[in-house]
């Protein structure tokens, strides 16, 4: 592992001082939806810079998926907006979020969300062939390196938990996309395998990936992330920089004290 | 009960969609099939009824005007009849009517009642002097010759004048579009107009019950014997008569009947497959059901009734149509029969029609549901649907060897993950394509009949020269304009054929014989004298195959005949025989041709051509253009046909439309992940268009042998109820490119339906498909 790599990365979350390494931008975004009484978004500025390793944190029904959700592009802000990369997706129609998000978005989920009727292989390649190309050797590749090579022909009702989710984060890798999302990928697994998982992303972060977290868990946040925001209510109560994992912890339980002290 | 119907009515407005592919596909299979019962149980009755009414002949015997009366009259205690009338003197006549003309058998008989043969008279009244007639109403309304016109008769020469004076109902013939028609007068007016050519003595007979094909062949042979040879000229049963009445709606019967099944068959699949799909798409729901207290058995309720609910208002108003539907050609049928039309439908039938709809229907409903009556409350509770379908594994690794676009490949998939389901899909796809190729290609098959019949395109103008007008005058008259192109002309001759009762009608040809269009259906056209052709009825009842040689009999003069082919005739029902005039140069006397088919030079004029030839002699030449239309009962088949293919391809699209309904709802989780991995809408919309594609593709693809082998066996029914076999270019109506065009249609029109739950799909929130999870 190259050590540089990560603190380039790390670097370049300083706070946008460098406008090309700016990649999320959310302006005064608000999200009702429909029969909702208070918004699940109210209000959220948020700026994301490429190569940050960003977690985002929150108790039940404080807005986390609805956040990651209109970053990805899948539901649209009911006010404000969300530029990825420089372009806003407000400006962007249906047939044209669905090009951003197979050329720029991985997304995890965490129920997997695998076709129960495609092989893991299969599964992995869908967004590259929605794309109009074929990419197998990629897929046979990253399904090395999450070491799941030998399940590419099974289907994931035949998987655990953990061969899914890594098959889940090949699928949204394929692309080679510009920022990864996912939505508490380790929310359905135990606890040793969520840890692999996390060591999966942590070690993706390294070589350069962008990605954008939603967990329950203070611990697996705080040992990969570099940066933990924590939303309530629909609004970020906190942002924390961390210039080491150890100081991202405490910052957290900070955090998460307060959080519980409501 | 009560919780059990809320509940149905609930999911009923839920379903609305499929309610309506319920009621729609019910309400088209009950009406086609309530018209063909309703058809089935009646045609038989008017006919009888009016045979008992009008105290019918079972047996009509036409003899030699050399025969002694009192001889004939002595036959009727020969062969046991209970009842007989006659003989009466008659003869065939021709007569001018504005410039039209007409033949007819004229029949002198003193009034209409008797014992048997009563003629109905339906306007006017009977004649009371020598220069009045009666017509049948078939050929007064066929022809549009009403009660005071005048005919001038032109086959004697006085030509006298006779006025019609009634129209009446004759039980003992065909109506006048598919046979030859009498007409009465005063017995005493009838010396006047016979010729020794045209008169002979019609008797008639009824036996205490009604005797079967067999047993009026046995009296027949027995009537035979006892008179001195040569007498009987013709014979006609009741039988045959019953079955010219009844062809139209015994063929229309048949149709109705057979697609009447494929819609039932249909409806079923449909049904079916709905209720498959609710069940599987409402396993959560299910479980809170069997939760909150409902029976396995209630579940089952539930879910049948929401379809029989649709479907008993199906059933009510399809009934109703089809009774309805039906009216107008029962009414024919009555009005044909002299009967008064009254409304004829029962009650209890339709009663019977409408429970067996909803039974069927039921059926289908429940066997579906008792899977959600089974499923056990934890599993279903616990999984939110059913396990989804795996199926369509190869079918997408082959489309996708084949490098189609992903979204194809996965639609293509989707189309068979339920096996089943695509299964039952496909039968309604198969019938409705199967129906189409059958109503393209059956109206084909009947218009080249028809075209051969008639000659349409071979001769333009028919002559008809009365006995006062030599052969050899017509021949020079057409000769001499200069228009004519080819003249074939034709006398016809009784010929006995070993084996066959009746004497063989024969139509004899002077000239190019093989150019009026007739079909060989086996074999060759006759090309040398002594050579014969003739339908299958005849080789069949005379146990003659092409290459036969065997002795008729003409005038009382053998006849040596070799058969060397099968035409196609329904003329006599396929009893008739086609030969060149000079086959019966031996034979005394000499025949001579009075029909002449006329072939005009082309871009002609004909109607020109026709009032010239008419002009030479206006009494003795009926020249006429020749009629090539289709008959009425030939269009009321067709457009049944038209109809019923509507229907059934209405239902296969409804069941193609379900399907991919149940497929897109139960797939739609999958369809919001897709989504979020970037599949566009459009690539959605492909993807769900290809599945319906594909199964109307399969269908249709498989409907296509099955709708020709349909179209070939309706075929062969047909033809073989007027005696005949189907003529071999009677199947092949179909172009190389209509075979691949009917699938695609198909194709294209499944994938239009598709595009409402496509649109539906491509539309989701993929954010609140997910979050529902
Ligand atoms: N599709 C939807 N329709 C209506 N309301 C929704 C929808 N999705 C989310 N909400 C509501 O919006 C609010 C925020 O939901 P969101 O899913 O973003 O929370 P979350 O922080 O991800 O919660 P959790 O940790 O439980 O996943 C909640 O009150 C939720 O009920
Ligand atoms: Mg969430």
């Amino acid at each position: 592992m190259d050590g540089r790599t990560f603190f380039r990365a790390f670097r370049g979350g300083g706070g946008g001082k460098n406008g090309m390494s700016e990649l999320v931008r959310l302006t005064e975004v608000t999200k009702v939806y429909q029969g909702g009484i208070t918004g699940a978004l109210n209000g959220v500025s948020l700026l994301v810079e490429k190569g940050e390793f960003t977690a985002i944190m929150g108790p039940s029904g404080s807005g986390k998926s609805t956040l990651l959700n209109l970053v990805a592009g899948l539901d649209r802000p009911t006010s404000g907006s969300v530029a990825v990369g420089g372009m806003d997706l407000g400006k962007l129609g249906e047939a044209g979020l669905a090009r951003f998000r197979r050329d720029n978005i991985g997304f995890v989920f965490q129920f997997f969300y695998l076709l129960p009727n495609l092989t893991s292989l299969e599964n992995v390649l869908i967004p590259a062939q929605l794309k109009g190309s074929e990419a197998t050797a990629r897929a046979r590749e990253l399904l090395g390196q999450l070491g799941i090579q030998d399940i590419a022909d099974r289907f994931p009702a035949r998987l655990s938990g953990g061969q899914q989710q890594r098959v889940a984060i090949a699928r949204a890798l394929i692309n080679s996309p510009t920022l990864l999302l996912a939505d508490e990928p380790t929310g359905a697994l135990d606890t040793h395998t969520g840890d692999q998982v996390m060591e999966l992303l942590g070690k993706l972060n390294r070589d350069g990936q962008t990605i954008l977290l939603v967990t329950h868990d203070a611990k697996l946040a705080t040992r990969h992330a570099a940066r933990v925001i924590s939303v309530m209510d629909g609004k970020i109560v906190d942002d924390a920089r961390l210039e080491s994992p150890e100081r991202a912890a405490s910052e957290v339980i900070r955090v998460r004290s307060e959080e519980a002290s409501r | 009960m009560r919780a059990i119907f809320i509940k149905a009515l609930a999911d009923l407005r839920r379903r609305r969609l499929q309610a309506t592919v319920i009621f729609l596909t019910v309400l088209f299979a009950m009406a086609a099939g309530t018209t063909a019962v309703t058809l089935m149980s009646q045609t038989r009755d008017p006919y009888q009824v009016a045979f008992e009414k009008q105290r019918g002949a079972h047996l009509q015997v036409a003899f030699r005007p050399n025969t002694d009366p009192q001889l004939i009259q002595g036959t009727a205690a020969t062969i046991g009849a209970s009842a007989y009338g006659g003989p009466y003197p008659a003869s065939n006549i021709q007569f001018r009517f504005g410039d039209r003309k007409f033949y007819v058998d004229a029949v002198g008989r003193d009034n209409p009642g008797g014992a048997v043969e009563v003629l109905n008279i339906t306007s006017g009244r009977w004649p009371v002097a020598n220069d009045e007639i009666v017509l049948t109403r078939s050929f007064s309304e066929l022809n549009k010759i009403s009660v005071g016109d005048r005919l001038k008769v032109t086959s004697v020469a006085q030509t006298p004048t006779l006025t019609v004076v009634g129209e009446v109902v004759d039980i003992d013939e065909g109506s006048a579009d598919l046979s030859s028609q009498r007409a009465w007068m005063l017995p005493a007016a009838l010396p006047a107009l016979s010729t020794p050519d045209s008169s002979f003595y019609l008797m008639d007979y009824r036996f205490p019950s009604d005797p079967t094909g067999p047993q009026l062949q046995t009296s027949l042979g027995l009537l035979k014997t006892s008179l001195p040879p040569g007498s009987v000229a013709g014979a006609l049963t009741y039988l045959l008569i019953g079955s010219i009445f009844n062809i139209t709606n015994q063929i229309l019967t048949g149709v109705l009947v057979a697609f009447s099944v494929f819609a039932l068959a249909a409806t079923v699949a449909i049904v079916a497959t709905l209720v498959t799909g609710i069940v599987i798409s409402a396993y959560r729901e299910i479980g809170i059901m069997r939760a909150v207290g409902f029976t396995p058995y209630q579940v089952v309720q539930v879910f049948a009734l929401q379809i029989v609910m649709p479907a008993l208002a199906a059933c009510l108003v399809g009934v109703t149509a089809g009774t309805l539907a039906s009216q107008p050609l029962l009414a024919n049928s009555s009005h044909a029969l002299g009967l008064a039309y009254r409304p004829t439908f029962s009650i209890g039938l339709d009663l019977l029609l409408f429970a067996g709809g909803i039974l069927v229907v039921a059926v289908a409903a429940t066997v579906p549901a008792l899977r959600a009556g089974m499923l056990k409350p934890i599993v279903a509770i616990t999984k939110a649907s059913a396990p989804r379908g795996s199926g369509g594994r190869m079918l997408r690794h082959a489309a996708a060897r084949l490098r189609l676009p992903r979204p194809v490949v996965l639609g293509i998939g989707d189309a068979f993950a339920r096996p089943l389901r695509a299964a039952l899909t496909l039968i309604t796809v198969l019938l409705g394509v199967a129906t189409v190729v059958v109503a393209v290609g059956l109206p084909r098959s009947f218009e080249l009949i028809n075209n051969s019949e008639t000659g349409a395109g071979k001769y333009q103008v028919v002559v008809t020269r009365s006995s006062a007008y030599p052969d050899s005058d017509v021949m020079r008259v057409l000769n001499a304009q200069p228009e004519t192109a080819r003249v074939v002309a034709s006398g016809g001759q009784n010929v006995i054929v070993p084996g066959v009762g009746d004497p063989v009608n024969t139509r004899l040809f002077r000239g190019d014989s093989s150019r009026l269009g007739y079909m060989v259906v086996a074999g060759r056209w006759y090309s040398a004298p002594g050579e014969v052709v003739a339908p299958a009825a005849l080789m069949h009842d005379a146990h003659l195959k092409i290459g036969d040689s065997f002795t008729g009999t003409a005038n009382g003069q053998p006849l040596q005949l070799r058969l060397v082919g099968e035409t196609y005739d329904i003329n006599n029902l396929g009893h008739s025989l086609f030969m060149d005039i000079a086959t019966m140069a031996s034979v005394t006397p000499a025949v001579e041709p009075f029909l002449y088919d006329v072939t005009l030079a082309p871009g002609s004029d004909v109607s020109a051509y026709v009032r010239r030839v008419a002009a030479v002699e206006p009494d003795l030449l009926d020249v006429r253009a020749s009629d090539t239309s289709t008959i009425a009962p030939v269009k009321i088949i067709d457009l049944v046909l038209l109809i019923l293919a509507g229907v059934l391809a209405l239902i296969g699209v409804g069941g193609v439309f379900n399907t991919v309904l149940l497929n897109t709802r139960e797939r739609i989780h999958d369809t919001a992940t897709l989504k979020a991995l970037g599949m566009s809408p459009r690539q959605v919309i492909v993807m769900v268009g290809a599945s319906a594609g594909l199964l109307a593709l399969v269908g249709g693809l498989v409907a296509m042998p099955l709708g020709l082998s349909l179209h070939h066996v309706l075929n062969d029914v047909i033809s073989n109820s007027a005696g005949n076999e189907t003529p071999p270019v009677a199947y092949a109506v179909f172009n190389a490119y209509e075979l691949v065009l009917i699938p695609l249609l198909g194709v294209g029109v499944a994938i239009a339906a598709a595009l409402i739950p496509g649109r539906w799909a491509a539309r989701t929130n993929v954010v609140e498909v997910l979050h529902a999870e």
